[in-house]
């Protein structure tokens, strides 16, 4: 039995915020299919909220500051990941791309991603397919088969909640296997050696 | 001159006053740049270095021109680069330009080498950014071997082969110019400074001291590796950047102006929290030599501190005036502070003299043997 880092990123902006609730959500159903496989789960979320003008700054200077910078360090250092947004004008919220352009080259390489989204009406719901997948596919992230896409009805519609209940589930279930079949996270430092040996280098290996 | 140099590093950015809207010629700007230097001198400082650019909104696109000129209107001063562009520039035409300059100024001339980050130049000379590290390798190789070997056959990747070339002219008193390689962010140029054992200049003013540290402890290490001595002897260098008045207050507000509209800063963070997360120090001379003393506990003993001081559309009378607190109130305090509890082994900034003596040294022991 080993503890897994799950991290989780809401790009969600109201007080409460569906986005975070998706989010909350998809953790715990991850969480709990991890702890019925006999792993323990440590959980850190994320509410980019909370790091706009952080972002906007470290976009601007190269490097993140404070508070954004620890929280991009749990990101770095999970062994899964949980990103919802809202959708904006047919895409992601531009607060959650500029999260995941701050965020080091490299660190979501082979990482089991959950991915969610939030909406006024289901007719987004394919924001998860055509404008996620491939921000996470050129991250080289293992984004999860299932995707959600909670839409109003799903959070008060008759029947809409168990069926929201049942794809997090299954999403969850998805994450937490892909997390059990890997070893436990340990980011790469490019600033630990070995570095590449000079004469590698030299050699234009 | 022993221990720790202290000096002045400029981008040589021509950019508008935003307290009066002006902007300076060309031909102020350069010429202003010789007047920095030599203010840098008079003012007790050691270094000047000058950094290399092929886009507006700089000047210095000739530094060993520039140097050159310095050196005839200078006694002591040590003429630097921050950077020569080791990716852009034929590596045989940096051989011959600063080995010349090296003569012209009796030995007062070393370089420290970078990649360079704008994208469009790497075409305008010729070559792919993607190419940067092969570059930066593969060009000082050659740029190495030309300065202590008198004749070279060479075949690379990225310039046509060499048979039976002599770089002209010969390094004065056969001594190459010692050579820093500057980086910011990528540990394979630690891992070269530390292979050749030359210096490694870690310029630190932008980014939060976390980043650097690392990356000077992966150079000190790799350095110790290599076998050039231990991880604390090694040849680091640092950046600075410093505003001062008496009284800090009015050096804030003084400043203020200028970094909100600066290019490199304006539209991000306020000065404050730009102050917290970097070096960057606008208060009283007291302030600068505290949070400089503070390097040391960071990242060791070093050997050289440049600090910038010329940016961000300063005027030239203001930016003489900030020269003139560091030569009076600031770099003679740091230079009795650094030496404090500096270990012996610890080597002093190298020079073309210390160089010299080391060879000689070197050569004599191999004759007694």
């Amino acid at each position: 039995m080993s503890t897994r880092a799950l991290a989780v990123v809401s790009a969600g902006l109201g007080k409460p915020s569906t986005t975070r609730m998706l989010a909350d959500r998809l953790a715990d159903a991850a969480a709990d299919a991890l702890r019925e496989a006999g792993e323990q789960v440590e959980t850190v979320t994320v509410d980019l909220r909370d790091h706009a003008r952080a972002l906007a700054d470290a976009t601007v200077t190269g490097f993140p500051t404070g508070d954004l910078r620890a929280a991009l360090e749990a990101v770095a250092a999970a062994d899964g990941l949980v990103a919802v947004t809202p959708v904006f004008n047919a895409s992601y919220s531009g607060l959650f791309k500029m999260f995941f352009d701050v965020l080091e080259q490299g660190v979501l390489e082979g990482v089991p991603v959950a991915l969610g989204a939030t909406g006024g009406t289901g007719r987004h719901s394919l924001a998860i397919d055509y404008a996620m997948r491939p921000l996470f596919a050129y991250l080289r992230a293992n984004a999860m088969p299932t995707g959600v896409y909670a839409a109003s009805e799903d959070w008060g519609g008759a029947g809409g909640d168990a069926a929201l209940t049942e794809r997090a589930a299954r999403l969850g279930r998805e994450l937490a296997a892909a997390i059990a079949g890997r070893a436990p996270a340990r980011p790469a430092d490019p600033f630990d050696e070995p570095v590449v040996p000079f004469e590698d280098l030299l050699a234009g290996r | 001159m022993s221990g720790m140099q202290f000096g002045i590093f400029s981008v040589g950015d021509v950019t508008p006053d935003p307290t009066t809207g002006r902007t300076p010629t060309e031909h102020e700007r350069i010429k202003a740049m010789v007047a920095i230097a030599r203010k840098a001198e008079e003012a007790g400082l050691d270094v000047f270095a000058t950094g290399e650019h092929h886009n507006k909104p700089f000047v210095p696109s000739s530094p060993t021109t520039m140097l050159g000129h310095i050196a005839a209107r200078t006694e002591r001063l040590v003429l630097s680069t921050a950077t020569t562009l080791i990716t852009t520039n034929d590596p045989v035409k940096i051989a011959e330009d600063f080995a010349m300059l090296q003569h012209l100024a009796d030995g007062r001339v070393d370089l420290m080498l970078g990649r360079g980050n704008t994208g469009p130049v790497y075409p305008w000379f010729g070559k792919d950014i993607r190419d940067g590290i092969p570059l930066a390798v593969e060009n000082y190789q050659l740029l190495h071997r030309l300065w202590r070997e008198d004749v070279v056959d060479w075949e690379g990747r990225f310039r046509t082969p060499l048979q039976s070339f002599t770089s002209t002219p010969r390094p004065m008193d056969g001594v190459p110019p010692f050579v820093w390689h500057g980086s910011i962010r990528s540990p394979e140029i630690a891992e070269q400074a530390a292979y050749y054992g030359d210096g490694f200049f870690a310029n630190n003013i932008f980014w939060p001291k976390e980043h650097f540290q690392r990356l000077i402890g992966l150079y000190r290490r790799r350095f110790e590796h290599y076998g050039h001595g231990t991880a604390e002897q090694a040849i680091v260098g640092l950046g600075g950047q410093v505003f001062m008045r008496a009284n800090s207050q009015d050096a804030i507000r003084e400043f203020r102006p200028y970094f909100d509209n600066a290019p490199v800063y304006g539209g991000g963070p306020s000065l404050e929290e730009f102050m917290a997360e970097t070096p960057l120090t606008v208060g009283s001379p007291a302030q600068v030599i505290e949070r400089t003393l503070k390097f040391r506990d960071h990242f060791g003993d070093y050997q050289r501190q440049l600090f910038l001081v010329d940016h961000a559309g300063l005027p030239l009378e203001t930016v003489l005036e900030q020269i003139e607190i560091l030569g009076e109130e600031v770099v003679p305090v740091l230079r009795r502070e650094f030496a404090i509890g500096r270990p012996a082994n610890v080597p002093d900034a190298p020079t073309h003299a210390s160089l010299l003596a080391a060879r000689r040294e070197k050569d004599t022991t191999e004759v007694a043997r």
